[in-house]
């Protein structure tokens, strides 16, 4: 059963998704006047959270070149790419292959939010100097960036304040002399959200509907143009995929999977030995990757994500079980910065309240006879089964690993017990149950399995990573709690690999310790012996080649998936793992 | 090579040519309330060969905001003959349609209020065009009833048009349609209606046709010309809030169609004048047309809801909100 950031130590916990590193300077109204590198940095650091997909492919562009940016406030930026990552700063880099220059046309054209987004970066319009296949590259770099980037809700919001609080480096807007708003002439700058006599431009500013319809809690629908004066759209014909924004997005499907908990825990007694254990174990819950996976399966295959929201709310249940009962198997004393459940309540409660829940869920999993009907209630108990099969299967060969103070010589061997411990629940299983839902069987479920299968390991072995390093970084603690707990990572494989013998007797004689033998020295100890092997830096570089390979098997297995906004979303999620911040 | 836009005059009392030639006579009507809307359209398809009799089809659709869509088969018997504005002076005004059995009916006195815009023609294809004519302002007073329902005294306010022309569904693609009418007094002409116009065919993008006009008290003041329209949606009305008609097409297995937009904003603007419309669609029924040309049948929404008109026109601020019918129609070569 996955960790889950459980840990030895109290304080704060991150979070599976929680962004690195400190908040880049965005505009702020009540701070000092934004720079423009200060918002393209802010851009780009909602991007990599908001939309990875985005990020990844403009990463790819870019390659190994660097940018150095110039905007129109005398500021300077400086862009590069790192694997599938995009790093941003604020500040001239010492050298640059390519200079980009933002002036006010250049604003105007590419992030202008008073018309819609253009569909091409137009020669001309974005001053790229560099040798000519680099310029080429940017180009491309920059189109996904400003044109993909431009239709975020998110981003929008960055835009506009920058511009309102910059309009001199904006130009006017075209036709902005003869304008006239509300039976007054707007000679000079117009601020986007003052013009509306554009259609798509009204649905935006002047009659906002709120925020964007949400289709089942999981995908949105932006406005389109049919006529522009110029071009002309069907009204029949498929709309294009938006981009979903990861976070919005993430958030809604957990807060409705989490209404749906709450619906199926009953009032009852005894609740304060066990109700309501059960009831307060959710409010613990992480931002949602399971339920949004499970939900955007099911709109991927065409099915209502409405009808998803129950067996997310099963597999949330069966996670929270799952959970409480590791928690003892590894003795962990807190789980998200607060005491785990056997801490604060004794073993036995515990144990019977992690029986409670998974009890709740094989009942909400049989509830969905009454709207998924037999055939696909069959289907996901079936799949609930599975998945719990693999996860017991995976917790024992890790448990046996410590029992027995052994580390396996080859990372395959963490592959499989990574798959089947954290891999099936966390990512497989809730595809594959979101696209029964949707009415999938059989071999079609089967899509996601290897392109899941290597996600899945990339974001434990990333997981794991965060767990030595991220704390230390964001909290200036140390809690090494995988260590104190002698989890088979593939930092410690790799390390017991590549150590000489002297270490190496030394290493397992720590790890032969029991746990509560084990002391923070020895966990420190452990730690610095990755450092000094590499260890931490090879499974770096590990999960984002494992992470690569699990999105171009994304893109390879679900080509017959038609491109729909549930498919977007997963593939989201996908390169979320690439992108992640470590 | 400029199309064959057909025989001479924009809607010659001239035989069908073929069997793509078409003509037809459409109807629309609401209650101020929104109650009550009523909608018809009697067409007659060409033929080709030497003893070749035009097909005529007649469907009527009343929509209550109770019991809900009724709608005839493509067989409503019209009496005594079709109403229409563009032949005031020899038609009478008063018109009966009705299903053959337990279908909707309505009888109706009909009387324009207004004047009908210029004839405007949507070229498209190689030798296709669509021409068509419209007047708002329509009042119809009489009954209606719903399928086996008892007889509803009403008081409408609508839209006629009539259309001729030689396409096939395919070529055409689709249009957006529609038309507001101000709440009108006991008497007379609306203070304003608007009725817009956007056909998009099936190829080259740039060659929509389409347009906005604004009549005021029953004249035409304004006519927005194509290039100088604006047309968006937004959202999906609810598949549960559109309903397949007539009754035989949900027994025929008809295919899904696109989704119908929930939202529909157009912009237009010339000079200083500028009118935007923003409807909100609350129900929709599909009509289900067979094509000649293809398996894939051509879908007319007839959506419902209400609309929001604003502008400033020759110098004046306008604003009203009123009950809109909007047409949605395509899919022949999609569905």
């Amino acid at each position: 059963m996955p960790t889950d950031h459980a840990s030895t130590s109290p304080g704060p916990q991150r979070a599976a998704t929680d962004s690195d590193g400190p908040e880049p300077d965005g505009p702020d109204s009540d701070g000092p006047e934004p720079t423009g590198a200060d918002v393209f940095t802010a851009t780009v650091h909602e991007l990599t959270q908001r939309a990875p997909a985005i990020v990844a492919a403009a990463a790819a562009e870019l390659g190994a070149i660097s940018l150095a940016l110039h905007f129109g406030d005398g500021t300077a930026g400086a862009l590069s790419a790192h694997r599938s990552r995009l790093i941003a700063a604020a500040h001239s880099p010492a050298s640059a292959d390519v200079e980009v220059y933002f002036d006010a046309r250049a604003m105007n054209l590419i992030f202008d939010l008073a018309s819609r987004p253009i569909d091409e970066v137009l020669p001309g319009s974005l001053d790229v100097r560099g040798p000519r296949d680099q310029v080429l590259a940017v180009w491309r770099a920059m189109r996904l960036l400003s044109q993909r980037a431009a239709g975020l809700r998110a981003v929008q919001e960055l835009w506009r304040s920058y511009r309102d609080a910059s309009p001199h480096l904006w130009g006017k807007p075209p036709g902005a002399t003869n304008n006239v708003i509300d039976g007054t002439a707007a000679d000079g700058w117009a601020a986007p959200r003052d013009t509306g006599w554009r259609a798509l431009d009204f649905f935006d500013h002047r009659q906002p509907t709120g925020d964007r319809p949400l289709v089942g809690g999981t995908v949105a629908s932006a406005p389109r143009s049919l006529w522009d004066g110029t071009r002309a759209t069907g009204w029949w014909l498929p709309e294009p995929v938006a981009d979903a924004d990861l976070v919005d997005v993430m958030t809604a499907c957990r807060d409705r999977v989490r209404r749906e908990m709450n619906r199926l825990i009953p009032d009852r007694q005894p609740k304060s030995s066990l109700y309501e254990l059960i009831r307060a174990y959710p409010t613990r819950q992480g931002k949602g990757l399971r339920p949004t996976l499970t939900l955007a399966a099911c709109a991927a295959f065409g099915g209502r994500p409405d009808d998803a929201v129950r067996v997310a709310a099963a597999l949330e249940l069966f996670h929270n079980g799952f959970l409480i009962h590791d928690d003892i198997a590894d003795e962990s004393t807190h789980r998200r910065g607060r005491p785990t459940l056997h801490t604060e309540h004794g073993v036995g409660l515990a144990v019977n309240a992690g029986d409670g829940i998974n009890l709740l869920a094989v009942d909400a999993v049989l509830s969905n006879l009454e709207t998924l009907g037999l055939a696909r209630t069959l289907g996901l108990i079936h799949e609930v089964l599975h998945m719990c099969r693999e996860t017991v299967e995976g917790q024992a060969i890790e448990l046996e690993w410590i029992r027995r103070a052994t580390v396996p010589r080859s990372d395959q061997a963490y592959y499989r017990m990574s798959t089947k411990k954290t891999g099936w629940y966390t990512c497989i299983s809730p595809c594959r149950l979101g696209a029964v839902c949707a009415g999938e069987s059989g071999p079609a479920l089967d899509v996601f399995n290897e392109a899941f299968r290597w996600i899945g390991i990339a974001f434990q072995i990333q997981d794991d990573v965060l767990n030595l390093i991220g704390e230390e970084a964001l909290y200036g603690k140390e809690p090494l709690g995988d260590l104190l707990e002698g989890k088979r990572t593939v930092m410690l494989i790799h390390l017991m690999r590549t150590a000489d013998d002297r270490d190496r007797a030394r290493l397992a004689e720590l790890l032969a310790r029991p746990r509560q033998g084990r002391a923070q020295e020895d966990a420190a100890e452990i730690l610095a012996a990755m450092q000094h092997y590499g260890s931490i830096d090879y499974a770096i570089d590990l999960a984002d080649r494992l992470a690569r390979r699990g999105t171009q098997r994304f893109e390879r297995d679900l080509r017959a998936v038609p491109e729909n906004e549930g498919k977007a979303l997963l593939r989201q999620i996908a390169n979320y793992v690439t992108t992640r911040p470590l | 090579m400029l199309p064959n836009l057909g025989p001479v005059g924009p809607f010659p009392d001239a035989p069908l040519g073929d069997h793509l030639e078409r003509r037809w006579l459409h109807y629309a009507f609401r209650s101020p309330s929104g109650d009550v809307s009523v909608i018809a359209n009697l067409s007659t398809l060409g033929s080709s060969g030497p003893a070749a009799v035009g097909q005529s089809m007649s469907i009527l659709l009343v929509h209550d905001r109770e019991a809900g869509w009724h709608s005839s088969q493509f067989n409503a018997s019209v009496t005594p003959r079709a109403w229409s504005s563009f032949g005031a002076s020899k038609s009478p005004s008063r018109m009966r349609i009705s299903s053959p059995t337990h279908g909707p009916s309505v009888d109706l006195r009909l009387t324009r209020t207004g004047r009908p815009c210029t004839s405007q023609c949507a070229p498209f294809g190689l030798d296709q065009h669509l021409r068509w004519q419209s007047e708002p302002g329509i009042r119809a007073t009489g009954v209606t009833a719903a399928s086996g329902g008892d007889e509803r005294p009403v008081r409408l306010v609508g839209y006629h048009e009539r259309v001729r022309g030689r396409w096939g569904w395919p070529d055409l693609g689709g249009w957006v349609f529609g038309f507001v009418n101000d709440t009108p007094a006991p008497s007379g002409p609306p203070a304003y209606s608007v009725v817009f116009t956007l056909i998009t065919p099936r190829d080259n993008a740039d060659a929509a046709t389409g347009s906005v006009m604004l009549w005021r008290s029953g004249r035409l003041v304004r006519h927005f010309p194509r290039r100088r329209i604006d047309v968006a949606v937004s959202g999906s009305l609810s598949r549960d809030d559109v309903h397949v008609l007539p009754p035989l097409a949900a027994t025929l297995g008809t295919a899904p169609t696109a989704e119908v937009p929930a939202r529909l904003v157009i912009v237009a603007q010339t000079g200083d004048d500028r009118l935007c419309i923003d409807v909100d669609a609350r129900t929709a029924g599909r009509i289900v047309n067979s094509s000649e040309l293809g398996l894939a049948p051509f879908s007319v929404h007839e959506v419902l809801g209400p609309a929001v008109v604003t502008g400033h026109v020759g110098g004046r601020q306008l604003g009203f909100t009123a009950g809109a019918v909007v047409e949605f129609a395509g899919g022949a070569h999609a569905d």
